[in-house]
C-alpha cells in the first residue's frame, strides 16, 4: 500500500453494460465508478456472474461499455478504437488470467518477452529483464521450458512476470489464483502484491477469495451491477 | 524476426515437439503440387526444344528466296556467306514429284539439294538410317522411311519419279518417260511431316524434273551459336534488299510454334490447380487452427497486438508453407527429372513397351530441360497463393473480439 496517494492510472465513470439474450435484458453494469492510484491494490468481489471479468475486460479496453467514460492516466479513451486501445495498452496495462494463457509453443522467456515485442522493445534488453524477472519469481532455472512442462502454479509465475515486463503503471488481474490449490494460490497472491508493491505497480485484483481480497489497500465488492466499497 | 512471424513459424514447427501433422500435410501438398509443375513443364520444354533443334536442323535458321527462281545462287552464296553471323548456306529446289514402285504410287515433297553445301546446313548424315550421303548423284534418291515404307522400296530399289512437267509434255502431244532412279538411302528426321513423304535428290536433277535450268527456289542459312536470329534475318535482309526475302524458322513455323507454347502454357494453367487444391487444404487447417488457438489470438490483443498484426500470424503460415512447399517441391522435381530415364526403363522393361516408345515417341530418354522463366513463375505463384490460402483464416481471427476470444472455451 502506498504511503502517499499517488496520481489517478485509471478512472472509470458511470460504466453501463447490458447484454441481451433474445428478448432478455441484462443488466451487468449499472454505473460503475472506480479510481485506481498509483502503487494502490484494489480487490473486486463478487458472486459468479456479477459481471467482474466484464468490469476488467471494459477497464483494460478489451471491451466497450455501453455508457460511461474511461480514463487511462488521464486520457479518455472510451470511444476509441480496439485498435488505438490495443496500442495504448501496450506500456500501461499488465494483464493475468486465470488459466495463465500462456503460448504453448514458447518457453517461458520467449512468453515473457513477448508483451515486449508486442510493444517493440529491443528484443536484447527485454531478454535481460525477462531473466531478471522469472529469476524473480522463481523460475530462474526454468527459463527454457515449454509451458506443457511447468505447472499451474509456475506458468500463473510466468503470466505475472509478463504482466510486468512492459512496466506497465497498472496490473488487471482476474483471478489469479482460480486454478491453483491452495498453497500454490497463496504463493502466488504473496508474488503478485509484493511485486506490485516493490515496484508502485497499482494492481486490480478480481478474486472470490475474501483472505486474498483482504490483502489488497482497498476491497470493493460488484453487486447486482454496481460497485460497492 | 518480427514477433507476429516467430509465432506464425512456432505453430508451424514447435520447439521440441514433433512436426503437426497439419504442417506435414500442408507442406506435402505444396511440395508434390510444384514437383508436378517442375516435372511436366520441363518435360514439355525438352520436347519443345528437341522440335526445334529438329526444325532449325531440317530448314536451317533463315530462308532467303525471292517467291521465284533465283538463278545466279552461287554469287548471293557467297554474299550471304560474308554476312556476320552466318555459318553455312546450301541452295535447294523444292516440289512435288510422283513417285513409283511395285505400281505403289507416292506424292512427296521432294527437295533437290547440292551434297557439298546441305551437309554444313542439315545433318543429315545423323538422319540417315541405311544407305550413304556420299552415294548420291543425278541418278539416285534418297527417300523418307514413311515412303519408304508406303512404297516397299528399300536401299537399292529403282523407283520412277514423274515431274509436274509431264502434262506440260502430255499436252504438247510429246513422249514422256519417267526418270528412273535408285534408292541409295532411307532417312528420318523424327518429325513426322517430314518423315512420312518426303525425298531428296541432287539439285541438278530437281533442275531437271522441274525446268529450272541453273536456278534453285532457295537458300537455307545456318547461323553461328548464339546469334540473335532477328537481328541475323534483319542484317541479312538489309543487306540483300528487294527482290530477296530473308524468313527465320521462327516465321515460317509461327503456327506450329504458338501452338506448342500454348499446350505447355494450358498445361501449366491446368496444373497450377493441383496447388490450388492444396492451398484450400491450407486454408482448411488454418481455419481450424483459428478455433483452436481462439484464446491465444484474444491474449495477443489483450498484450497490445493490432488486429493487422493477429491477421499477419496466420497470413504468416501460409506463407511459410508456401516457401517451404516450394523448396521441397523443386528438390523433389530435381530427383525425379535426374532419375526419369532410369524410371522410363524401368517401366518399359517391365511392360516390355521398349520397342512401343521408339517407334511412336521416336525418344528411348526423355528429354527434359529446365527454364529458369519456368521456375520463377512456379515457385512465385505458388507462395502467393499459399500466402493467399492464409488470408481468411487471418481475416477471421483480426475480426475476433478480444474479450469473447479471451472467454472462448
Amino acid at each position: 500500500m502506498s504511503k502517499e496517494p499517488g496520481r489517478v492510472v485509471l478512472a472509470a465513470e458511470d460504466i453501463v453494460k447490458t447484454y441481451r439474450s433474445g428478448e432478455r435484458r441484462i443488466d451487468v453494469l449499472r454505473g460503475v465508478d472506480l479510481a485506481i492510484r498509483e502503487g494502490e491494490s484494489v480487490s473486486i468481489r463478487g458472486e459468479s456472474g456479477s459481471g467482474k471479468t466484464t468490469l476488467l475486460n471494459i477497464l483494460a479496453g478489451l471491451e466497450r461499455a455501453d455508457a460511461g467514460r474511461l480514463f487511462w492516466q488521464g486520457e479518455q479513451v472510451s470511444g476509441r478504437s480496439l485498435n488505438h486501445l490495443a496500442v495504448r495498452r501496450r506500456g500501461f496495462i499488465g494483464m493475468v488470467f486465470q488459466a495463465y494463457y500462456l503460448v504453448p509453443e514458447l518457453n517461458a522467456l520467449d512468453n515473457v518477452i513477448l508483451a515486449g515485442r508486442i510493444a517493440g522493445k529491443n528484443t536484447r534488453l527485454l531478454r535481460e529483464r525477462a531473466r531478471a524477472l522469472l529469476a524473480r519469481v522463481g523460475l530462474a532455472e526454468r527459463v527454457d521450458h515449454l509451458p506443457s512442462r511447468l505447472s499451474g502454479g509456475e506458468c500463473q509465475r510466468v503470466a505475472i512476470a509478463r504482466a510486468l515486463i512492459n512496466e506497465p503503471p497498472l496490473i488487471l488481474a482476474d483471478e489469479p489464483t482460480g486454478n491453483l490449490d491452495e498453497r500454490t494460490a497463496e504463493d502466488v497472491i504473496d508474488l503478485l502484491l509484493g511485486l506490485c508493491r516493490e515496484t508502485r505497480t497499482a494492481l486490480v485484483l478480481v478474486t472470490h477469495n475474501a483472505e486474498h481480497a483482504r490483502r489488497t489497500s482497498r476491497q470493493c465488492r460488484l453487486h447486482l451491477g454496481r460497485l460497492e466499497a | 524476426m518480427p514477433w507476429p512471424l516467430q509465432i506464425a513459424f512456432r505453430q508451424l514447427f514447435p520447439a521440441g515437439k514433433r512436426l503437426p501433422f497439419f504442417t506435414f500435410v500442408a507442406v506435402v501438398g505444396v511440395m508434390l503440387g510444384v514437383a508436378v509443375l517442375i516435372v511436366v513443364l520441363s518435360v514439355m520444354n525438352g520436347f519443345g526444344n528437341q522440335i526445334r533443334r529438329m526444325v532449325v536442323d531440317t530448314q536451317g535458321h533463315v530462308r532467303v528466296d525471292t517467291g521465284g527462281i533465283i538463278y545466279h545462287y552461287n554469287e548471293l552464296r557467297e554474299k550471304v556467306l560474308a554476312i556476320e553471323g552466318v555459318k553455312a548456306v546450301a541452295p535447294f529446289a523444292q516440289g512435288m514429284v510422283m513417285i513409283q514402285h511395285a505400281n505403289r504410287p507416292g506424292f512427296p515433297v521432294i527437295q533437290g539439294i547440292d551434297p557439298r553445301h546441305e551437309a554444313e546446313v542439315v545433318p543429315m548424315e545423323r538422319f540417315l538410317k541405311s544407305g550413304a550421303l556420299e552415294d548420291l548423284d543425278d541418278d539416285s534418291i534418297l527417300l523418307s522411311s514413311g515412303l519408304a515404307a508406303d512404297l516397299g522400296a528399300r536401299v537399292g530399289s529403282e523407283v520412277e519419279v514423274y515431274s509436274p512437267l509431264v502434262l506440260e509434255k502430255l499436252k504438247r502431244d510429246e513422249i514422256f518417260l519417267p526418270q528412273r532412279m535408285r534408292v541409295v538411302g532411307i532417312f528420318e528426321t523424327g518429325w513426322n511431316q517430314i518423315d512420312t513423304n518426303s525425298a531428296i535428290c541432287t539439285l541438278r536433277t530437281m533442275q531437271d524434273l522441274y525446268a529450272l535450268g541453273k536456278g534453285v527456289h532457295a537458300l537455307k542459312v545456318r547461323l553461328q551459336d548464339g546469334v540473335d536470329i532477328d537481328e541475323a534475318v534483319a542484317r541479312i535482309q538489309q543487306q540483300l534488299g528487294f527482290p530477296y526475302r530473308a524468313t527465320s524458322w521462327l516465321d515460317s513455323n509461327r503456327d506450329f510454334l504458338f501452338v506448342l507454347q500454348l499446350e505447355k502454357n494450358m498445361l501449366m494453367f491446368l496444373l497450377l490447380f493441383i496447388i490450388l487444391v492444396a492451398s484450400f487444404s491450407i486454408t482448411n487447417s488454418l481455419l481450424t487452427t483459428v478455433v483452436r488457438k481462439t484464446r491465444e489470438i484474444g491474449l495477443f490483443a489483450a498484450l497490445g497486438a493490432r488486429t493487422g498484426q493477429v491477421a499477419l500470424c496466420f497470413c504468416a503460415q501460409g506463407l511459410f508453407i508456401g516457401v517451404l512447399g516450394t523448396l521441397f517441391g523443386f528438390a523433389l522435381a530435381a530427383l525425379a527429372l535426374h532419375f526419369r530415364n532410369d524410371v522410363i526403363h524401368a517401366f518399359a522393361r517391365l511392360t516390355h513397351s521398349e520397342a512401343a516408345l521408339l517407334r511412336f515417341y521416336q525418344f528411348a530418354n526423355l528429354p527434359a530441360e529446365y527454364s529458369a522463366h519456368d521456375l520463377t513463375v512456379i515457385a512465385v505463384a505458388t507462395v502467393i497463393i499459399s500466402t493467399l490460402a492464409g488470408v481468411l483464416p487471418a481475416w477471421r481471427a483480426a475480426r475476433m473480439r478480444p474479450s469473447e476470444a479471451l472467454r472462448s472455451e
